[in-house]
């Protein structure tokens, strides 16, 4: 099939004002325990091209034959519905060719089913161990090949490697029955396994949970809150990584996943103190959503979406960037071979401070420490936003004391990030599936941050 | 000979107790369009085959797209079969011979979708909209399932049209599915453009929502968001795994003796249109919660024989699942149930459902395109900043009301194709975001 990939850009690019192909394979295995029982192996390899072209409006054909005549028909296809009346943004660059791989110590293609089964049944035994009596553990791994080709000259290749670790589980029951996911994620070899320390993870968390469970709610009322970095991953990804895709912006996402708090601002925008930046960076290595060039073939970078409190660059594709008369950023990401490429996060992350994490306790006299969330959710333009608390502590006269069960803050963009005052050093990520786009894509993603002091945020 | 059959030859060699071999080929159009113009229009012409196998109690599976490979991929398959542990929960595959005769059969649709986005992109403008966003899906397949015992052949496919309005700050949206014999687009264009902007168009600001227990008119797309979301708690998996708020409420009361939930995939007229499931067993509406009791979960025949039950034909078969959920109608008319609430909210839509207790059912869910407060019979305000923070077991019990107008809806990865009444349900909690 990859050998149609040349003839199909050169057909379509005879044809189009513009044209690309991509070309993607991936191979993937997972495998599952459900309450101390095995529950299956999966295996699959997905591949297929995909061609854009662009004449009065853009057109995809994505296709798995082999067979170049039937190839040609819907190449053909897609460029007659091209020459109907739309939006024709399309960015251009000074196209590279390139090739990329990421490095693996442990190969995925290589790694035991033996060695995969035991990781598994590890964690579900330490969770059972330590008392979960309900418990999913899932082990993934994928490994991605691709090329990239565009009638402006870009010649793009890349390999790449994703190991993926879900669980959940539950502790108690009735109205003391509490629940934990988890998700983690690189893109490295089974060495990551190794550096995960899974069974140290499990085991605090249920430990941790068990404890929840039994206790109390918070008063409501108004507390100073320091964050731990799973949650300043997730807000950092929600409320401020989807409102600076810019196709949101320009309201491409307008009836799915919603446009942005940002449209019709004046930028630079205000969104919080100067304390805030929030970072989103795909070439972090070994990032779950790691990769050098993205979907569109644009060399990825480092971005500042926020910067001191206020916006700063926005994530960008091809056609969005062309939009707004600037150059691409390196944001395209589709999900798969049949998917467009969309303006997507790669890892998104609150920038560190300058505090030691001890710091940021200090002269709290009536706070909560939220170090972990559960349910969480935001409206469609990102503002109104909700984090149910999973692993929490009350904070009483600058120090850590007893256990609070499910804190929820429920607030909006500006006032969470205008309560921020103090910005740790440290830095973790979390690994996440990303939801955007029709058909749902779901993108790899890392996101984090460091522990955060907020001042002033009311409970229910 | 297709692929399925070619690839169920290879692998009845084998030495395999249970074999599903399903092959889909499609042939999917999409348009997309935001800001009144059209974004993309995608075209999906895919074949994929997807295996089950078991031996013993091992299982696994895979799925095949390069069938020049297929040998290397059935290889790999039997690897990974022989080398993992067993399966303790796997009672096998359907055995029973199936009647497949009376599946009807349907085609692809032939209207043109860029030019159904043109006219509901007109009918929405001309009725007050200031700008639109949506899509047009046609999709159509051809499936082949082939196991030891049976053999069928069916057709899926539909049109699923969707449109958002905006109008200032106020949004409206409409979204249906129509399947292969089903209502034809071209109405349902014209007519989802015009109800979106007029949602849109209602009132013309927007008041900061109030936290406390409402009475709550729920629109077929709300109450289709927290069926979609509620229906996983009906999976046989759910329920063993421990992760079910109906776990322990098998023929127990759940709803006032109005409430009857249903799946139907048998139901042509919607996308949910689903013949037979993945382990080739012939499907059937089966009620769920009959006047207010939940009668059964959902079944494949492995998860059945764990239960002493009978399949409901809902294959997945590891976990089940819903093809085409619906709540029967009831007797009131929806300009009734807004015209009967002395103190609530009518709320249309909503998004991001979200669980922080699978056990308890304990979730909440954001509204959106048209969340109003009425008083007295009538809609006084738009409200925004709010959230139902609530429980599937206490929305479905304190449900009171079902309109007999029904309606097919399905909205992206929130509302799975489904038929829905709207519905009214005392005490539910709101919050607010501060």
């Amino acid at each position: 099939m990859k050998e149609l990939l040349d003839k199909a850009l050169d057909y379509a690019g005879k044809n189009a004002k513009w044209a690309e192909a991509r070309y993607i394979e991936v191979e993937s295995t997972g495998l599952s325990y459900r309450n101390g029982q095995f529950d299956g192996i999966d295996s699959g390899k997905e591949s297929g091209i995909a061609v854009r072209v662009l004449n009065e409006s853009y057109s995809s054909a994505y296709f798995d034959t082999t067979d170049w005549e039937k190839a040609r028909d819907f190449i053909d296809d897609a460029i007659a519905r091209s020459k109907f009346p739309g939006k024709k943004f399309m960015g251009t660059i000074r196209e590279d060719k390139a090739s990329w791989k990421i490095t693996q110590r442990r190969p995925v293609k290589d790694f035991p089913l033996e060695e995969k089964l035991e990781i598994v049944r590890d964690s579900d035994r330490i969770m059972e161990s330590e008392g979960a009596s309900m418990r999913i553990n899932f082990l993934g791994d994928k490994i991605i090949n691709g090329t990239y080709l565009n009638s402006t000259g870009a010649n793009i290749s890349w390999e790449t490697a994703r190991i993926q670790y879900f669980y959940m589980f539950g502790v108690g029951s009735g109205d003391k029955f509490e629940q934990s996911t988890g998700q983690y994620g690189a893109s490295k070899g089974y060495e990551y396994m190794k550096e995960l320390n899974l069974d140290e993870i499990v085991k605090s968390e249920v430990s941790v949970l068990r404890k929840s469970a039994e206790a109390h709610r918070p008063e409501p009322g108004t507390y100073d809150f320091v964050i731990g970095p799973e949650i300043s991953g997730i807000v950092a990804h929600e409320s401020c990584g989807h409102p600076t895709e810019y196709d949101r912006i320009i309201g491409r996402e307008g009836s799915q996943a919603g446009e942005s708090f940002l449209t019709g601002k004046e930028f630079p925008f205000r969104i919080g103190s100067d304390a805030v930046s929030v970072i989103d960076d795909p070439t972090i290595p070994g990032s779950y959503g790691y990769y050098q060039y993205d979907d569109e073939g644009v060399r990825a970078r480092k971005r500042y979406l926020y910067r001191n409190g206020m916006t700063s660059e926005f994530i960008h594709n091809r056609e969005s960037a062309a939009s707004l008369s600037t150059e691409p950023n390196g944001g395209g990401r589709s999900s798969s071979w049949e998917m467009e490429p969309l303006p997507r996060m790669s890892t998104t992350y609150i920038e560190p401070g300058k505090y030691e994490v001890d710091e940021l306790f200090e002269g709290i006299e009536k706070g909560i420490y939220m170090k972990s969330f559960t349910e969480w959710n935001i409206d469609d333009i990102r503002y109104n936003e909700k984090y149910v608390g999973k692993e929490a502590y009350l904070i009483e006269n600058g120090k850590i004391t007893d256990v609070v069960r499910r804190p929820v803050i429920e607030t909006n963009t500006i006032s969470f990030y205008s309560s921020v005052d103090a910005v740790a050093k440290d830095l973790k990520f979390y690994a996440a599936t990303c939801g955007k786009g029709d058909p749902e894509q779901g993108c790899d993603v890392w996101m984090g941050g460091p522990h955060v002091r907020l001042r002033n945020i009311r409970i229910q | 000979m297709n692929s399925a059959d070619m690839i169920f030859e290879k692998l009845q060699k084998l030495n395999l107790n249970d074999i599903v071999v399903q092959n889909v080929r499609e042939d999917s159009s999409q348009v997309r369009f935001s800001r009144d113009s059209k974004d993309i229009h995608n075209r999906w012409i895919e074949d994929s085959t997807s295996v089950f196998v078991s031996r013993g109690k091992k299982t696994a599976s895979t799925v095949i797209k390069d069938y020049s490979a297929t040998d290397s991929a059935l290889e790999k398959l039997i690897f990974l079969l022989d080398h993992s542990p067993d399966n303790e929960s796997f009672m096998g595959i359907n055995p029973e011979k199936q009647d497949y005769s009376s599946i009807r059969k349907g085609t692809k649709g032939d209207a043109d979708i860029q030019e159904l986005a043109s006219v509901m992109i007109d009918s929405a403008m001309s009725n007050g909209a200031e700008r639109v966003a949506g899509l047009i899906y046609n999709s159509f397949s051809e499936v082949t399932v082939i196991t030891p015992y049976n053999r069928a052949e069916y057709n899926l496919g539909g049109y699923e049209l969707l449109i958002r309005a905006f109008r200032g700050e106020m949004t409206g949206q409409e979204a249906t599915h129509t399947g292969m014999n089903g209502t034809r687009p071209e109405e349902a264009a014209r007519s989802l453009g015009e109800k979106a902007a007029i949602t849109a168009s209602m009132i013309d600001h927007r008041s900061e929502g109030r936290a406390g227990k409402f009475r709550i008119l729920m629109s077929p797309y709300l109450t289709g968001n927290i069926i979609s979301y509620g229906s996983s708690f009906f999976s046989a998996y759910a329920v063993e795994a421990g992760f079910s708020c109906f776990a322990d409420l098998l023929g127990k009361t759940v709803g006032k003796e109005n409430l009857n939930i249903v799946d139907d995939p048998t139901d042509i007229s919607g996308t949910g249109f689903r013949p037979v499931d993945d382990e080739g067993t012939v499907t059937f509406p089966k009620s769920i919660v009959e006047n207010g009791v939940l009668k059964t979960f959902l079944h494949s025949h492995s998860t059945a024989l764990r239960s002493n039950a009978k399949t409901t034909g809902n294959a997945g078969i590891i976990s089940p699942t819903s093809f085409q959920m619906k709540i029967k109608a009831g007797e009131s008319s929806e300009e009734e149930m807004i015209s009967s609430l002395d103190e609530g909210l009518y709320i249309k839509n909503a998004w991001y459902t979200r669980f922080q207790d699978y056990r308890n059912g304990i979730f909440s869910t954001v509204p959106r395109d048209g969340v109003f407060y009425v008083k007295n019979g009538e809609i006084k305000e738009v409200w925004g900043g709010i959230r139902i923070s609530d429980s599937i077991p206490s929305i479905l019990s304190n449900i009171d009301m079902i309109s007999r107008e029904t309606q097919n809806v399905k909205w992206w990865e929130e509302i799975f194709a489904c038929n829905m009444p709207s519905v009214a349900a005392d005490s539910v909690t709101v919050t607010k975001a501060f």
